[in-house]
C-alpha cells in the first residue's frame, strides 16, 4: 500500500470505510482543535487521519496523514508474540488470532509505531490493530481503506509501489521528500509512504532500518551458548569442588581408618 | 502482645499484629483479583494503550524475578560450588524463590488478558519471542524449585520416595535452575531489545540482558542477606555475620563490574554527558546508579571489618538499586515515548501488596512448620512431625 | 457543469473558487490529483481560509468573502491587458466583435436601465442589445477595434480593475496575485486548456449570479469553454442536484429549464409558444419540447383542441416564490400548509429563528426525511413552547437511498440509475410511493368532492400501476420522463423526435434517449473504455444531452476543424468528414466552417456572450461590496447590488457599515464529514465520531485579540441571533488587510441545529435575509458578526 501524502485531502473516507468493513463501534468523541478525531487509535478505531499544520517553504500548510498499522515485513509484534497469535500472511498481511493469545501486550510495547492496541474494558480482552482486511485481500481485493480513498492509498505488490513511488519522485523531484518511508524502516513495510514534507513533522518515528526481530533474536539466539556454557561450567564446577570433598574425604575417612587401626 | 496460635492437625500458625496486618492486605489484594477477573484489566488498572506493561509487570514479575535470584545463586554457591559455609542460606533462599515465582506467576495471571489461554505458548511455539523463553524458563524454574524444595516438603509429610528421588536429582535441578534463570534473568532484559526507538537511550543497550543477568546474580544474595537478617529478627536467631559478610563482599564485587559495565556501556554509546542534563529520565538514572555505587563503596570500605549494619544497609541498598532499575527501565525508559500517562491505581497496588503479602504469609506459615533454617541433615522422622525444631547455631527455640 | 468529473485530468490549469471539492466532493480529487501528476498540471484554489483543497494546491489565494468579482474581473483585465486572451476563439466563438446599441451604457455602479418600480430598483434590459441591421441581425467589427464592440466595452469596463486595486479591495497578496493571473491567463494560448470549478462560495452571494457570468466571461476571453480540461464546472451540493434542477425544482422553470407560464402573459399556449421562443439557436425548438411536456402530463387529455391541456398546466403569478419568500409567505401566513420534502430550512436556510418563528403560523406541515429534523421538530426547538404551536406535523419515514430504485445525474449530467439493495426499514416508504399515494389520495378526493377546478388534478396522465401495497413502477416515470412516441408507446432515443402535434410525450426534453429502453436503458450502462484517453466514458451511464459529454464543443476545434490541441481533440476534420470522439454539439453534416459560427448552439446570436442581457443585475459583472461589508465599495458609488433582493424587515435587521458591534466578517462553510442541514450525518455514529460538534474557526490572531483558547464558548452573534460554539484556532485563518485596514475574520460550518445524534446550534440563525439579485439565494457566504468569549 502506498500512501502519497501530496494526495491525502484529509477526507477520511478510509476511517470509515474501516469501521464499516471491521464492524468496529464508533467512539464518543468531542471537539478536538486540530480536527484528528478519535484523537489516536484505540481498540475500535484501526486508522486514523492525523491533520498536522506545519510550514513548507515557509508558508503554513495542511497535511493529513492516515495512520495504521505498517504490516512490516518483519513485524516486530510478531515476533514478540509468544504464543503465534500475530502472524505474517502470505499476502503480506500481519493478523492477530484471539484464539492462541495469551494477552499478555509484548506486541504492543514491541511495535515502534504504537499500533496494536487493546480492548481494555473487555473481560477477556483482544489486541486489536488493522488486519489489512484479510477477508477481502484473500478474496483478491483491496483493503477497505483502499478501496474508498479518493486519490491518496495506491495498493499493489509491494516492489510495484515501490517502483510507483519511485516513479513518482524521479518525476518530481523538487516535490518530495526524497525517501520513501517504509522502504527501509523495521526492516521494510507493506505499507509505504510519500509526502513532501519531512516524515517526522508529520509524526512518523525515526525507524532504524534493522528489522527490530533481529535485535531480540541476536540475544535469543546466544541462549543456547549461554545455557550450554552455564551448565557445563556449573557441572564441571561441581565436579571439581566435590572431587576436591571426595578427596578431602577419603583423606579423612583413611586418617579415622588408621586411627581405628 | 497476647499471642495465638492457629493449629490446624499438625500444622500450627502464629498469629501477631503484623501478620493480622498482611492476612487484611492479602485478603484485600485476593478481593481485588476476583474484581479483576470479573471486570477485565479497565476497570481494574489505569493501563492504557500506551502502557500495556504497568506496575504488575514491574513488580509482581520484573521485579518479583530479580529478587527471587536468591534462589539459583544461593543453590550454585552451595551445591555447585560447594561452599558449605553458605548451606544454612540455601533452603531459606529456595524457598523465597520458589514462593516468589509462584506469585510471579500469580502477578501474571492478573495481568495477562486471556489467562485461561496460559498454555497455548506450549503448544504454540513463539519462539522468535523472548517472552517464549522467559515463559518457558520460568514454567521450568517453578518446577525445579519445586523439586529444589521437595527434600523439605517430602521430608515433613513422610513422602519417603519423594524425598529419596527428591534428593537423588538436586544436583541436577541445581545446574538446570541455574541454567533457567541465567536464560530468564538476561531475557527479562532483553525483552526491551525491540524498542530501540521508543526507550530512552539511557537504558536502552544491547548489553540489557547482560547488565539484568549481573544485577540479579548481586541482589540474589543481598536478598538473601536481607532475609536472614528479617529472620534472625523475627526468629531471635543469630545473625550470621561472617557468611552474610563474605557473601556481601561478593555482591559489592558483582555491583561494582555492573556499575563499570553500565558507565562503560554509556560512554561507548556517547550518552555518559547525557546523564547530567538534569531531566527527571537522567536523575532517575543517577538515582539508580548511587544506590549501586553507595553500598559497592560501603562495603568494599569497610571490607575489614564489617558490621552487621553495614552489611544490612548494603544489601538493602543493593535491592533498592534493582528495584529503581527495574521500575526505570520499564517507566522511565518508555516515559518519553509513550503519549498517554499511567500511574497505577489503587486497586493495582492493592493487587501488588496483596501478592507481597500471601508471599511473606506463605513464606512464615512454611518456616514455622518445615525444616527450613538447618543446615543438620535431620534425619526422616519416624512418626508425623512433632514440635519441629529450628536449629541454628547455638540458640534453639521451640514453639 | 459544462464538462464532467474525469474530465478535471485533461486540464493544464484548475482555478478553485468558491468551492472545496476536497471536501465537499472529495472524489474529484482524484482527477484533479492525476491532472497534476500526469500533465504537470497547476492548481489554484481561490478561498477566505485554507481549506482542505488548499492543501492540495499548487497556488493558494487568498480574498475576503464577497469580492469574488474584483478577482475575477482583475483577471480579466490582466489577460485583456497582457494580450494573454485567446484571439482566434474571442474573434469567432464569442460575441466579442458584436457592437452593442448606443444608448447602452455603464456609468458609477449603474447600467442603463435602472429603475424604481414599487419602491424596488429593477433594470429594464432594453438597451443591452445589440446593434442590428435592417433584417434585425447584430452589426459586428470583426477588427474588435470599433468601441462599440463587447470587446472594447468589456476591456473598458474590467480596466478598472487593475492588480493593486484588486488586491486592496480582496486582500489577496499583491505576488499571489500576479502568480494566480499569469498562472491562470496562460491557458488563453491556444491548445492550452483552464478549468473553473465553483461552488456555493460562488453563488452565495447578492452577487451571485454575476459571479459566475464572470466565470463563464474569463473563460470565453481564454478560450476555455467546449474543450476538454476548460468549462465552468459547477460542483453541485449534493449527488442528485443537478437532477433535481433538470426537474425543475425551482419556481420559476418547468422541466429541462423552459420558463414556467406566467398568467399574466401567457394566458394561452400560443402567448407562451411567441413570447418564450427564441427565433435563432436551438431554443426555437421550444415548442417541441413543451408540447411533449403536456402530453406527458396530461397523456389522452391533452388535444390540440384543449392546447394540450395548457390550461391544466399551473401558472406563476409573477411573484417571487424563491426559498426566503416562501418563508416570509408563511410568517404573513398567506401559505397555510407546507410539505418539506427532504428539506430542513430550520437548518439549511437564512436566518433560521425567523423561520422557526413562521412555522409557529402554519396549519400543517408535512415533513418527509429520514430522520426527524429540526424543520419537523420546530415546535419544541429551544425556546419553543410546544403548548404554543398548534400546527399539525406528520413526519413521514422516507427510505434512503438503498433502500429504493431511481436514477441521479451528477454534476457532469451523467445520469445513473441506482439500484434499491434492501428493502425499507420500518414503515419507511419511497419518495414515489408517498408522492403516488399522495396525488392518488388527493384525486379520489377531488373524484368524490368535487373542487374549484378538478380537471388539473383528475385529468392528469400519473399511472404507474401503484396502490398502497404495491410500489409504482419507477420504469414507467423513468420512461416518461425520457419521452415516448404516443402512438407506439416507444421510447424516443433523441429529442431530435419531439413533435409539437401531440405525437410525443416527454417529461424532461434534455433527458431524451436516457430510459429510451425500458428493459436496457443507457443510464444503466456500465462499460470502462474510454477511447481517446480523455476519459469521456461514452458507454457508461448517459448525460444529457444525448449523452454529450462536453458542452459547446465545437469549440474544441478552430473554424477549420482542426483541434486547438491535437493530444485533447474531441473533433477533427480530416479529408471532409468529422471524427468524432463526443457526441458533437453541432450540426456535424454542415461543413466546418458553417458549424464553427454557431458553435453556441443555444443561444440566439449562436455565439458565447461576454456581453449579455440573459442576467437581471448587468451585462457585465461589476463588483459591489456584500450587503453587509465593513468597507465601501470603491469601484463605484453604489454599495452593494442596486437590485439585490433584500428583505428590509424586523425580522431581518441589517448590519450597517462601520456598525462597531459587529466588525466581524463571518462566512458559513462546510466540512467534509457532515452534509447539508445534517440530517443524514449528524445521526450516523461513524461520521459524529469524526466530526462531534459545532465549532467556529478563527485566527491565532482574533484569539488573541479575544482571548480566546482553543475548545473555548464563544457567542457570536448578529441582529438575527446568536449561537454558542466552541472555538477552533488555527493558522489556516488569517485577518485580512483591506484597504489598509486589518479585519477579522471567522468561517462557520453550517451542518448543526438540535435534533439527532450530534446537537449544536446553526450557523444560518446569524445570515441575513438578503439574497441574489436574480436567484434570491441568500448571501450566506459573507455577512457580518461579533464573538465574544463565552
Amino acid at each position: 500500500m502506498l500512501i502519497d501524502i501530496t494526495k491525502c485531502i484529509g477526507c477520511r473516507s478510509c476511517q470509515v470505510a474501516c469501521k464499516s468493513w471491521n464492524g468496529l463501534d464508533n467512539e464518543t468523541t468531542s471537539f478536538t482543535n486540530d480536527i484528528t478525531n478519535p484523537p489516536q487509535m484505540s481498540a475500535k478505531t484501526y486508522t486514523v487521519v492525523n491533520f498536522i499544520e506545519t510550514r513548507l517553504h515557509d508558508k503554513p500548510i495542511w497535511r493529513f496523514i492516515k495512520r495504521m498499522c505498517m504490516h512490516c515485513t518483519d513485524p516486530a509484534c510478531a515476533s514478540a508474540c509468544f504464543a503465534k497469535a500475530i502472524t505474517k500472511r502470505e499476502s503480506g498481511a500481519v493478523v492477530y488470532d484471539k484464539t492462541t493469545c495469551v494477552g499478555c501486550r509484548y506486541c504492543m510495547l514491541a511495535c515502534p509505531w504504537w499500533i496494536p492496541k487493546y480492548e481494555w474494558d473487555s473481560v477477556f480482552p483482544a489486541v486489536k490493530k488493522c488486519r489489512f482486511c484479510i477477508d477481502l485481500l484473500e478474496h483478491g481485493k483491496e483493503p477497505a481503506c483502499a478501496t474508498a480513498c479518493p486519490s491518496a492509498i495506491k495498493f499493489g505488490d509491494r516492489e510495484e509501489m515501490l517502483a510507483l513511488a519511485k516513479k513518482r519522485i524521479a518525476k518530481n523531484p523538487d516535490k518530495y521528500v526524497q525517501h520513501i518511508y517504509g522502504e527501509h524502516e523495521a526492516g521494510g513495510t507493506n505499507v509505504l509512504y510519500l509526502s513532501d514534507v519531512p516524515f517526522t513533522s508529520l509524526g512518523l518515528p525515526a525507524v532504524s532500518s534493522e528489522p527490530l526481530p533481529k535485535l531480540t533474536w541476536d540475544a535469543l539466539a546466544k541462549v543456547p551458548y549461554l545455557a550450554g556454557g552455564v551448565g557445563l561450567t556449573m557441572t564441571a564446577m561441581y565436579l571439581f569442588t566435590h572431587r576436591k570433598n571426595a578427596v578431602a574425604e577419603a583423606q579423612r575417612e583413611k586418617i579415622i581408618d588408621k586411627a581405628g587401626e | 502482645m497476647g499471642e495465638k496460635v492457629v493449629k490446624m492437625g499438625s500444622f500450627s500458625f502464629r498469629i501477631t499484629f503484623i501478620r493480622i496486618v498482611l492476612l487484611l492486605v492479602a485478603l484485600f489484594g485476593a478481593s481485588i483479583m476476583l474484581y479483576r477477573l470479573i471486570f477485565g484489566l479497565g476497570a481494574a488498572t489505569n493501563l492504557n494503550d500506551s502502557w500495556p506493561f504497568g506496575l504488575w509487570i514491574a513488580v509482581d514479575v520484573m521485579l518479583g524475578v530479580a529478587l527471587a535470584a536468591g534462589g539459583f545463586t544461593t543453590a550454585g554457591l552451595v551445591y555447585i560450588f560447594n561452599l558449605k559455609e553458605y548451606k544454612p542460606l540455601a533452603k531459606p533462599a529456595i524457598l523465597t524463590a520458589w514462593l516468589g515465582y509462584l506469585l510471579v506467576i500469580v502477578g501474571l495471571g492478573m495481568d495477562v488478558g486471556l489467562w485461561y489461554n496460559w498454555w497455548r505458548p506450549i503448544f504454540n511455539w513463539g519462539y522468535t519471542s523472548v517472552l517464549f523463553e522467559v515463559f518457558i524458563c520460568v514454567l521450568a524454574y517453578n518446577v525445579v524449585l519445586l523439586v529444589e524444595f521437595l527434600p523439605v516438603l517430602s521430608k515433613r509429610f513422610n513422602w519417603k520416595k519423594v524425598y529419596e528421588v527428591s534428593t537423588f536429582v538436586a544436583i541436577p535441578a541445581v545446574i538446570a535452575g541455574i541454567i533457567l534463570s541465567s536464560m530468564h534473568q538476561s531475557s527479562l532484559g532483553a525483552l526491551f531489545l525491540i524498542m530501540p526507538e521508543k526507550m530512552n537511550p539511557l537504558w536502552y543497550t544491547s548489553l540489557l540482558p547482560w547488565l539484568f543477568l549481573l544485577s540479579a546474580i548481586a541482589v540474589g544474595p543481598a536478598m538473601v542477606t536481607f532475609e536472614s537478617f528479617l529472620a534472625s529478627r523475627t526468629y531471635n536467631m543469630e545473625f550470621e555475620k561472617d557468611i552474610l559478610g563474605r557473601l556481601i563482599k561478593g555482591v559489592a564485587l558483582i555491583s561494582a563490574v555492573y556499575v563499570a559495565l553500565k558507565l562503560w556501556d554509556l560512554e561507548a554509546r556517547g550518552y555518559l554527558s547525557a546523564l547530567f542534563d538534569g531531566t527527571l529520565a537522567s536523575n532517575m538514572f543517577l538515582v539508580e546508579l548511587a544506590l549501586f555505587i553507595i553500598p559497592t563503596l560501603l562495603i568494599i570500605f569497610n571490607s575489614k571489618r564489617l558490621s552487621q549494619k553495614t552489611i544490612v544497609a548494603g544489601a538493602v541498598l543493593i535491592v533498592a538499586g534493582v528495584v529503581v532499575n527495574r521500575l526505570n527501565v520499564l517507566f522511565m525508559g518508555l516515559y518519553q515515548a509513550a503519549h498517554m500517562s499511567y500511574f497505577p491505581a489503587l486497586t493495582e497496588f492493592a493487587v501488588t501488596f496483596g501478592i507481597i503479602s500471601m508471599g511473606c504469609l506463605a513464606y512464615l506459615f512454611i518456616v514455622e512448620n518445615f525444616e527450613v533454617f538447618t543446615h543438620e541433615e535431620v534425619k526422616l522422622p519416624k512418626e508425623s512431625a512433632p514440635v519441629m525444631t529450628i536449629s541454628r547455631g547455638s540458640k534453639q527455640e521451640s514453639f | 457543469m459544462t464538462n464532467h468529473w474525469i474530465d478535471y485530468k485533461n486540464s493544464d490549469v484548475i482555478l478553485v473558487i468558491g468551492a472545496n471539492p476536497a471536501e465537499n466532493h472529495p472524489m474529484s480529487m482524484k482527477w484533479i490529483h492525476r491532472a497534476q501528476e500526469e500533465r504537470g498540471a497547476k492548481l489554484i484554489v481561490v478561498d477566505p481560509r485554507y481549506s482542505r483543497t488548499c492543501a492540495s494546491a499548487d497556488i493558494v489565494g487568498h480574498i475576503r468573502p464577497g469580492t469574488d468579482i474584483a478577482f475575477i474581473n482583475g483577471l480579466m483585465n490582466y489577460a485583456i491587458e497582457n494580450k494573454k486572451y485567446h484571439y482566434e476563439y474571442l474573434l469567432n466563438y464569442t460575441n466579442a466583435s458584436y457592437l452593442v446599441r448606443d444608448d447602452y451604457a455603464y456609468l458609477d455602479g449603474e447600467f442603463t436601465g435602472l429603475q424604481k418600480i414599487n419602491g424596488k430598483e429593477v433594470y429594464d434590459r432594453s438597451t443591452w442589445k445589440y446593434q442590428t441591421d435592417s433584417d434585425g441581425k447584430p452589426l459586428k467589427d470583426l477588427t474588435l477595434e470599433h468601441p462599440r464592440s463587447v470587446f472594447q466595452l468589456l476591456k473598458k469596463h474590467v480596466e478598472r480593475y487593475d492588480i493593486d486595486t484588486v488586491c486592496q479591495v480582496t486582500g489577496c497578496s499583491r505576488d499571489i496575485y500576479e502568480t494566480i493571473a499569469r498562472t491562470y491567463c496562460s491557458t488563453g494560448l491556444p491548445g492550452k486548456a483552464g478549468n473553473i470549478i465553483y461552488a456555493m462560495g460562488v453563488t452565495q452571494h447578492t452577487v451571485g449570479s454575476q459571479n459566475v457570468r464572470a466565470l463563464a466571461i474569463l473563460q470565453l476571453l481564454l478560450g476555455n469553454m467546449g474543450i476538454a480540461g476548460g468549462g465552468v464546472n459547477a460542483q453541485r451540493g449534493e449527488c442528485n442536484v443537478q437532477g433535481s434542477t433538470d426537474m425543475a425544482m425551482l419556481f420559476h422553470l418547468v422541466p429541462g429549464y423552459m420558463g414556467v407560464p406566467r398568467d399574466h402573459l401567457h394566458p394561452t399556449l400560443a402567448d407562451y409558444n411567441m413570447k418564450e421562443t427564441p427565433s435563432s439557436g436551438y431554443w426555437s425548438n421550444k415548442p417541441k419540447f413543451f408540447v411533449s411536456l403536456l402530453k406527458a402530463f396530461y397523456g389522452d387529455n391533452a388535444t390540440a383542441a384543449n392546447d394540450f391541456g395548457y390550461d391544466y398546466f399551473p401558472k406563476s403569478d409573477n411573484k417571487d416564490h424563491s426559498h426566503q419568500s416562501i418563508i416570509a409567505d408563511i410568517d404573513k401566513e398567506i401559505i397555510k400548509g407546507v410539505i418539506l420534502w427532504g428539506q430542513n430550512p430550520v437548518v439549511g436556510g437564512p436566518n433560521t429563528n425567523f423561520t422557526i418563528n413562521a412555522f409557529k403560523k402554519l396549519d400543517w406541515m408535512v415533513a418527509v426525511d429520514l430522520f426527524e429534523t429540526e424543520s419537523a421538530s420546530f415546535w419544541k426547538a429551544p425556546g419553543v413552547n410546544p403548548q404554543e404551536v398548534d400546527t399539525e406535523v406528520f413526519l413521514l419515514p422516507a427510505a434512503s437511498v438503498y433502500e429504493k430504485e431511481g436514477s441521479v445525474t451528477n454534476s457532469g449530467r451523467w445520469i445513473q440509475w441506482r439500484y434499491q439493495a434492501i428493502e425499507p426499514i420500518g414503515e419507511c416508504k419511497s419518495d414515489l410511493w408517498l408522492v403516488d399515494r399522495l396525488f392518488n389520495e388527493i384525486r379520489e378526493l377531488y373524484a368524490a368532492e368535487g373542487g374549484a377546478y378538478p380537471d388539473p388534478i383528475l385529468k392528469m396522465n400519473w399511472n404507474y400501476g401503484g396502490s398502497f401495497e404495491k410500489k409504482p413502477d419507477v420504469k414507467k416515470v423513468a420512461l416518461e420522463i425520457n419521452g415516448y412516441d404516443v402512438a407506439t408507446g416507444k421510447g424516443i432515443t433523441t429529442f431530435g423526435a419531439l413533435k409539437d402535434d401531440g405525437s410525443t410525450a416527454c417529461g424532461c426534453w434534455i433527458y431524451a434517449g436516457y430510459f429510451a429502453d425500458p428493459e436496457d436503458p443507457a443510464c444503466k450502462r456500465r462499460e470502462l473504455e474510454a477511447p481517446g484517453g480523455l476519459g469521456l466514458h461514452s458507454k457508461y451511464a448517459y448525460a444529457w444531452p444525448i449523452n454529450r459529454r462536453i458542452l459547446y464543443n465545437r469549440c474544441s476545434a478552430d473554424p477549420q476543424g482542426k483541434p486547438w490541441d491535437a493530444s485533447r481533440a474531441l473533433f477533427s476534420y480530416e479529408l471532409g468528414q468529422w471524427k468524432n470522439l463526443d457526441v458533437p454539439d453541432f450540426n456535424a453534416t454542415l461543413a466546418p466552417e458553417a458549424s464553427g459560427a454557431n458553435p453556441f448552439i443555444m443561444t440566439a446570436e449562436g455565439v458565447g456572450r461576454l456581453f449579455s442581457d440573459s442576467v437581471g443585475d448587468g451585462p457585465f459583472p461589476e463588483h459591489f461590496e456584500p450587503v453587509e461589508s465593513p468597507v465601501k465599495n470603491i469601484f463605484n458609488k453604489r454599495d452593494h447590488n442596486p437590485i439585490a433582493n433584500i428583505w428590509r424587515d424586523d425580522f431581518s435587521r441589517l448590519i450597517e457599515k462601520g456598525d462597531p458591534n459587529f466588525p466581524i466578517i463571518a462566512t458559513t462553510m462546510r466540512v467534509c464529514e457532515h452534509y447539508q442541514s445534517g440530517v443524514m450525518t449528524r445521526n450516523l455514529p461513524s461520521l459524529v465520531e469524526l466530526m462531534p460538534e459545532m465549532f467556529v474557526e478563527i485566527s491565532h490572531e482574533l484569539a488573541e485579540d479575544y482571548n480566546i483558547k482553543p475548545g473555548d464558548m464563544v457567542y457570536i452573534s448578529s441582529p438575527r441571533g446568536q449561537i454558542r460554539v466552541k472555538a477552533m484556532i488555527t493558522s489556516r485563518i488569517k485577518p485580512l488587510t483591506i484597504m489598509g485596514g486589518k479585519h477579522h475574520f471567522i468561517s462557520l460550518p453550517w451542518h448543526w441545529g438540535y435534533s439527532g445524534l450530534s446537537i449544536g446550534e446553526s450557523a444560518n440563525k446569524l445570515v441575513p435575509n438578503v439574497g441574489d439579485a436574480n436567484t434570491s439565494i441568500p448571501e450566506s457566504k459573507a455577512f457580518m458578526c461579533n464573538i465574544r468569549k463565552a
